[in-house]
């Protein structure tokens, strides 16, 4: 390029605007050429909602260079000049309010990327949160069922606790009525107190150790009972045999009685053959006068 | 070197131009064009509105040619359409580095949403 160039351009243009010019009326003044374009240039820049009002100084220049151009008539190579500069600041104007427009809008799409950036975040935030709930669940889970298992074991060792119980429950009971193990069984005396002598009938006041037996049978219902009695050598065998077994059979009635299935009970009479101590003192025939209940060492079954 | 070169060999010219005409040389408008140019050329218009930078340059040659023949209403005019060039050329690549910059902000967000729904989608 060099400037014989743009000067044979310019001349161009000169002659085109002026042939245009004698072509047209000559009376009504012509725009030079190219000011129309550029005029509709700046009309569509001022137009534009995005543009027009974000490079108000470019945009007033380009203006004002657009009514410079539009009115110069007689040189026609100022009028092309003028065009030229007119055009070129109203691409300038619009290329400003691009710039504008886009940093306005960046500060916008910086905060939707902030924004999208902190969603993320959120996001990841939540799902490790999420995440953490799971796990958090899981390990409840786990713990359920550990304590579930715990529950299990506790149940057994409750289980055993209470067998355990019952055991030292009944070792108690046994305690409160004395009642010796042997190889038969619990053995426990219930002593002459409970009968006038030569009698076969219950004193009144005299069943407490009764009573205590009809707790431990109704405590344990599988045991079975067996009821005996005995006499001191004091009167006649048959006599002694018949008051063990009435003696016997008033306590088994006492039982049955107090709510124990006669089933589980049996009374025998053992009459003055199975004495404990010496007939020969008072003391030892008192302890030979007596009734033992024989509890079942291990618990019957189907017996109830 | 050869800017100043450049700037201080039409600076003659238009000097021994004055000397021997009556119309003084567009002095102002040739330094405004090539003020112009230089600013356009700081905002890297040389890849970004090339074509305008080129016309800016070929324009301001053309001036200094035209004071140099003595012709200095046409000089003072093609400086003056040269400013306007480098002026458009500076815009333009202003435009054209705000909208790169802008793009890449919105890939990288979709980037991001896309990513985030991805991993919305495996997560459900």
């Amino acid at each position: 390029m060099n400037s014989t160039n743009y000067l044979q351009f310019r001349s161009i243009i000169a002659v085109a605007v002026a042939a245009a010019l004698f072509a047209g009326c000559a009376s009504v003044p012509e725009k030079p050429a190219g000011s129309e374009e550029v005029r509709a240039k700046l009309t569509a820049l001022q137009g534009d909602p995005t543009l027009a009002n974000r490079a108000p100084v470019a945009l007033k220049d380009a203006e004002a260079a657009v009514g410079v151009a539009e009115t110069t008539q007689k040189d026609l190579d100022l009028a092309a000049h003028r065009v030229y500069i007119a055009d070129r600041k109203v691409e300038t104007a619009r290329a400003l309010a691009q710039i504008q427009f886009a940093e306005e809008e960046r500060t916008a799409l910086k905060d939707q990327s902030e924004k999208a950036r902190l969603d993320s975040r959120t996001r990841e935030a939540d799902v490790a949160k999420t995440d953490a709930l799971i796990a958090r669940a899981e390990s409840a889970e786990q713990k359920v069922a550990a304590s579930d298992a715990r529950s299990v074991a506790d149940a057994a060792q409750l289980a055993a606790n209470a067998s355990q119980q019952q055991a030292a429950e009944l070792q108690r009971q046994l305690e409160i009525l004395q009642a010796r193990p042997t190889d038969r069984g619990l053995v426990l005396t219930l002593g002459d107190t409970l009968f006038a002598t030569g009698k076969a009938e219950l004193k009144s006041g005299a069943t407490v150790n009764l009573d205590r037996i009809t707790t431990f049978m109704n405590e344990y219902p599988n045991r079975t009972a067996a009821i005996e009695g005995f006499t001191d050598n004091t009167g006649s065998e048959e006599m002694n045999q018949s008051l063990s077994e009435r003696r016997a059979d008033a306590v088994k009635r006492y039982l049955v009685g107090q709510g124990v299935s006669s089933a589980r009970l049996t009374s025998s009479g053992r009459g003055e053959n199975a004495p404990v101590a010496d007939n020969e003192s008072a003391a030892g025939r008192q302890q030979n006068r007596r009734v033992e209940v024989v509890i079942s060492q291990v618990e019957a079954e189907g017996t109830n | 070197m050869r800017r100043r070169l450049r700037i201080a060999l039409p600076a003659l010219l238009i000097f021994a131009a004055a000397a021997s005409a009556g119309t003084p040389p567009p002095v102002t408008n040739l330094q405004a064009a090539q003020q112009a140019i230089a600013n356009a050329e700081r905002v890297d218009a040389a890849s970004l509105a090339a074509v305008e930078l080129g016309e800016a340059r070929a324009k301001l040659s053309a001036a200094e040619k035209a004071v140099a023949a003595k012709q200095m209403v046409v000089g003072a005019q093609l400086a003056d359409e040269a400013r306007a060039d480098a002026e458009l050329a500076a815009a333009r690549a202003g435009a054209a580095k705000a909208y790169t910059v802008n793009a890449e902000i919105k890939r990288s967000t979709a980037t991001l949403v896309e990513e985030m729904q991805r991993k919305a989608g495996d997560s459900k």
